[in-house]
C-alpha cells in the first residue's frame, strides 16, 4: 500500500467570477521510504500539489489518502493531529519562529506531541546535532544564517520521526553550499529510511531524490524515476 | 482549547513572546493596566471618599464616637451634670463636649438698614452654646478659625461664625439662609433667640466646607447662650464623647444603655447617628465611580484588543506556520491569553502596591481638600480584589478575541501571507 496517494486531485481558484483551475487531475502514489522531487517551471502547481497532500490546503476535488485512509471528510482537529505526528514540514523561507531559539523551535511541537520538557529537549538536542547545529542551540533565528535556519527546520521537521518529509522548494533561498548542505541531509535521511517528497525548480537538486515527477501546466507531465534511467 | 497539551504549549509559547518582546511595547501595556487599575480603584475609592469625609467631619467636628443627645418627649438631655460626672469616670474617654443647641436669628447692617424699604439682613442659624476650652479640644474648634480669633478667657458678648452666615463665603441665598454682607471681626451683629435680643461682636470667622456640621453654626460661651434660652439649669441638648483610638464605640455605647444613661439620654454611636440619606449618597458616588471605571474599563479592553490584535496580525505568518506543524489553534489563543494575563497581572500588582503602599496612607494623613468635605480614598481590600478580578476578566476575553480571530485564518493563507 502507498503512504500517501493522491486521485483525482483539483484544486481551483476563485477570483470573483474568474476561477483559475491550478491543478486539473493528478494522480499519485508514494510508497513508503521513496524520495521524490516534483519539478515544473513556475505556476505549474508543484507547490500547490504539495499542500494538498501535506494537508495544508484542501483540494476542490479528489482524495488524498494517507496509508489507505481519506482525507476528505477529516475533521480540523484530526488533520492537525496527523500534520504534528505523521508529516514534517520544510519550507523554501525556514519558518521557524522567530521568538524561539531553535532549541525551542524544535522542542515546540515535541511538547504539543505530549512529551514532558526534558524529553522534548533531549529529542530536539539530538535532531540538531543530526544538522550540525549544536553550537546554535539558543540562537535565535535573526541571529543564525539561512542555511543553519533552514538545518533548523529540517531538525524541527524530523525531530518527532515523521512518516513522510515535505520540502517545498528547500534551497531556493539559500547559497550554493548551504543548498548542498540541505540535499546532503536529505540524503542520509533517505538512505536511512525516510520518505521525503521535495518541491523544486532546480534540476541539480532533484536529481537527489530516486524519483522525478514533472508538473506542467496542473497535470503530471512525467513521472520518472531515477534507477529506471 | 483547555487540554493539558495546549496549556504547557500555550505557556511555553508565551512565556518566551514575553521575554522576548519589545521592553517599551511591555512597559505601554502595563501602564495603561496600571491607570485602568487606578482609574476603576481611585476614582470610585475618591467619590466614595468624598462622601466618608462628610461622615468623618460629623465625628471629628460634632459627635464624636458616642453622642448623647435629648430623649425624644424633651429638648434636652436629663440630669446632665450627673450624666457628665458618669461618662467622665469611664475609662477609655478621651474628650467631652457638652452643648447648648438652639434656633435663632442672627441680623447685620441693622444700624444702616433702616429705610422703610429695606429687607434686613438676617438669617436664620443654629446658635450653640460651648464651652471653648472643652470644644476645642475635642473638635479642634479653634483651627479653623480663618479671619478673627478663638474665644479667649472672659469673652462676652463675642461669637465665632460658620462660613455659610457669611455672603462671601457662602453658596449664594438658599431658603431659610440669606447670608450676611459686610461682616468681618469686630463686626456688630444682631442675635436673637425666642424673645432675647444680644448685640454681639464678631470674634472669628471658621474655614470648614460647606458640609461641615460647623458651617453655619454661630458659636457662644455657654452660659450666654443659656441665658438667652432663659434655663437656669445646666441641662445641656448634646454631648459628643470623644474615646481613645482603637475604642470600641459600640460597645461604649451599650455599656451607656445598661448603665442607665439611656433613660436621660439618646445614646448613639457615630454610626448610628449620621444623617439618614448619607450611605444613599455614597451608595450613588459609588455608583458614579463604577460607572466611570466601566469606561476606563472598556478603553483598557480596546487598548488590548488592539494591541494584541496588531501583534497577532504581524505574526500571522507564524501562527499559520506554528498551526501547519501541528500546534494546535487553542494553544496559540492561550499563549495570547496568557500574554493578557501577565500584563493585567502586572499592572495591577503595581496598582496595587502605589495603592495601599502610599495613595492611601497619603491621603488618610492629608486628606484632600474639596469645597464639600475632606475626601480621602475608600478601597476596602475585597472591593479593591473584585476590580482587579474584573480588569484581570476583561483583559482576557480582550487578548483572547484578536487571537482567535487570526487563528481561525485559513492556515495555508496565513503562511503564504494571502489576504482571502
Amino acid at each position: 500500500m502507498a503512504l500517501i496517494e493522491v486521485t483525482g486531485l483539483v484544486k481551483s481558484f476563485k477570483d470573483g467570477e474568474r476561477e483559475t483551475r491550478v491543478l486539473k487531475g493528478i494522480d499519485l502514489e508514494v510508497g513508503r521510504g521513496e524520495f521524490v522531487s516534483i519539478v515544473g517551471r513556475s505556476g505549474a502547481g508543484k507547490s500547490t500539489l504539495m499542500y494538498q497532500m501535506s494537508l495544508l490546503d484542501e483540494p476542490t476535488e479528489g482524495d488524498v489518502l494517507v496509508e489507505g485512509r481519506s482525507t476528505r471528510e477529516m475533521a480540523t482537529e484530526e488533520e492537525t493531529l496527523m500534520r504534528l505526528t505523521e508529516f514534517g514540514y520544510v519550507f523554501q523561507d525556514y519558518a521557524l519562529l522567530p521568538d524561539l531559539s531553535a532549541l525551542e523551535n524544535v522542542v515546540l511541537p515535541l511538547l504539543m506531541q505530549g512529551k514532558s520538557k526534558g524529553e522534548a529537549e533531549a529529542i530536539a538536542a539530538r535532531a540538531l546535532a543530526k544538522v550540525e547545529l549544536t553550537h546554535r542551540l539558543k540562537n535565535l533565528p535573526s541571529q543564525m544564517s539561512g542555511g543553519e535556519q533552514q538545518r533548523a527546520a529540517i531538525a524541527r521537521a524530523i525531530a518527532h520521526a515523521p512518516k513522510l518529509l515535505f520540502a517545498d522548494e528547500p534551497t531556493a533561498n539559500l547559497d550554493r553550499q548551504s543548498s548542498g548542505q540541505v540535499v546532503t541531509i536529505f540524503k542520509e535521511l533517505h538512505a536511512a529510511g525516510q520518505t521525503i517528497i521535495m518541491v523544486t525548480h532546480e534540476e541539480e537538486y532533484a536529481r537527489a531524490a530516486g524519483r522525478i515527477v514533472t508538473i506542467d501546466d496542473g497535470k503530471v507531465l512525467s513521472d520518472v524515476s531515477l534507477s529506471e534511467q | 482549547m483547555f487540554s493539558l497539551a495546549n496549556i504547557r504549549v500555550g505557556w511555553y509559547l508565551a512565556v518566551r513572546q514575553i521575554r522576548r518582546a519589545s521592553l517599551y511595547t511591555t512597559g505601554l501595556i502595563v501602564f495603561v493596566m496600571l491607570l485602568t487599575f487606578l482609574n476603576l480603584v481611585v476614582v470610585t475609592g475618591l467619590l466614595v471618599g468624598i462622601v466618608v469625609g462628610i461622615g468623618n467631619q460629623f465625628k471629628s467636628q460634632e459627635t464624636g464616637d458616642v453622642v448623647l443627645s435629648p430623649l425624644d418627649t424633651k429638648d434636652y438631655i436629663v440630669e446632665t451634670p450627673e450624666v457628665l460626672a458618669f461618662v467622665q469616670g469611664l475609662p477609655g474617654v478621651e474628650h467631652i463636649a457638652a452643648r447648648y443647641l438652639t434656633g435663632g436669628t442672627i441680623e447685620a447692617n441693622y444700624l444702616t438698614n433702616t429705610g422703610p424699604n429695606t429687607v434686613a439682613n438676617e438669617t436664620g442659624a443654629q446658635i450653640e452654646g460651648i464651652d471653648p476650652s472643652a470644644e476645642n479640644a475635642f473638635s479642634g474648634l479653634a483651627r479653623y478659625v480663618k479671619e478673627g480669633s478663638y474665644f479667649s478667657p472672659g469673652d462676652y458678648d463675642a461669637v465665632i461664625l460658620g462660613p455659610q452666615l457669611i455672603d462671601r463665603y457662602s453658596f449664594g441665598k438658599q431658603p431659610g439662609l440669606t447670608p450676611l454682607e459686610n461682616v468681618y471681626p469686630g463686626t456688630k451683629i444682631r442675635l436673637t433667640v425666642g424673645g432675647a435680643t444680644r448685640d454681639v461682636v464678631v470674634k472669628g470667622i471658621l474655614n470648614v466646607p460647606a458640609n461641615s456640621p460647623l458651617a453655619a453654626r454661630v458659636f457662644m460661651p455657654a452660659p450666654e447662650v443659656r441665658a438667652l434660652m432663659q434655663r437656669d439649669d445646666q441641662n445641656v441638648t448634646e454631648i459628643g464623647i470623644e474615646l481613645a483610638p482603637g475604642a470600641d464605640a459600640a460597645a461604649f455605647r451599650d455599656l451607656l444603655l445598661r448603665s442607665g444613661v439611656g433613660a436621660d439620654a439618646k445614646v448613639e454611636t457615630f454610626a448610628d447617628a449620621i444623617p439618614s440619606g448619607v450611605q444613599e449618597i455614597q451608595d450613588t458616588f459609588g455608583a458614579i465611580g463604577n460607572a466611570v471605571g466601566s469606561v476606563g474599563l472598556v478603553v483598557a479592553g480596546i487598548t488590548i484588543f488592539i494591541v494584541i490584535f496588531i501583534n497577532a496580525v504581524t505574526r500571522r505568518k507564524f501562527i499559520g506556520i506554528a498551526k501547519g506543524i501541528g500546534i494546535a489553534g487553542g494553544a496559540i489563543e492561550l499563549s495570547y491569553v496568557f500574554q493578557s494575563l501577565f500584563y493585567a497581572a502586572i499592572g495591577s500588582s503595581i496598582g496595587l502596591l502605589i495603592l495601599y503602599g502610599f495613595l492611601v496612607p497619603y491621603i488618610d494623613a492629608h486628606p484632600i481638600v474639596l469645597p464639600i468635605s475632606n475626601a480621602i480614598i475608600v478601597a476596602p481590600v475585597l472591593g479593591t480584589l473584585e476590580r482587579v478580578a474584573l480588569l484581570v476578566g476583561a483583559t482576557v476575553i480582550a487578548g483572547y478575541l484578536p487571537a482567535r480571530i487570526i487563528v481561525r485564518k485559513n492556515t495555508l493563507d496565513s503562511i503564504l501571507g494571502r489576504n482571502t
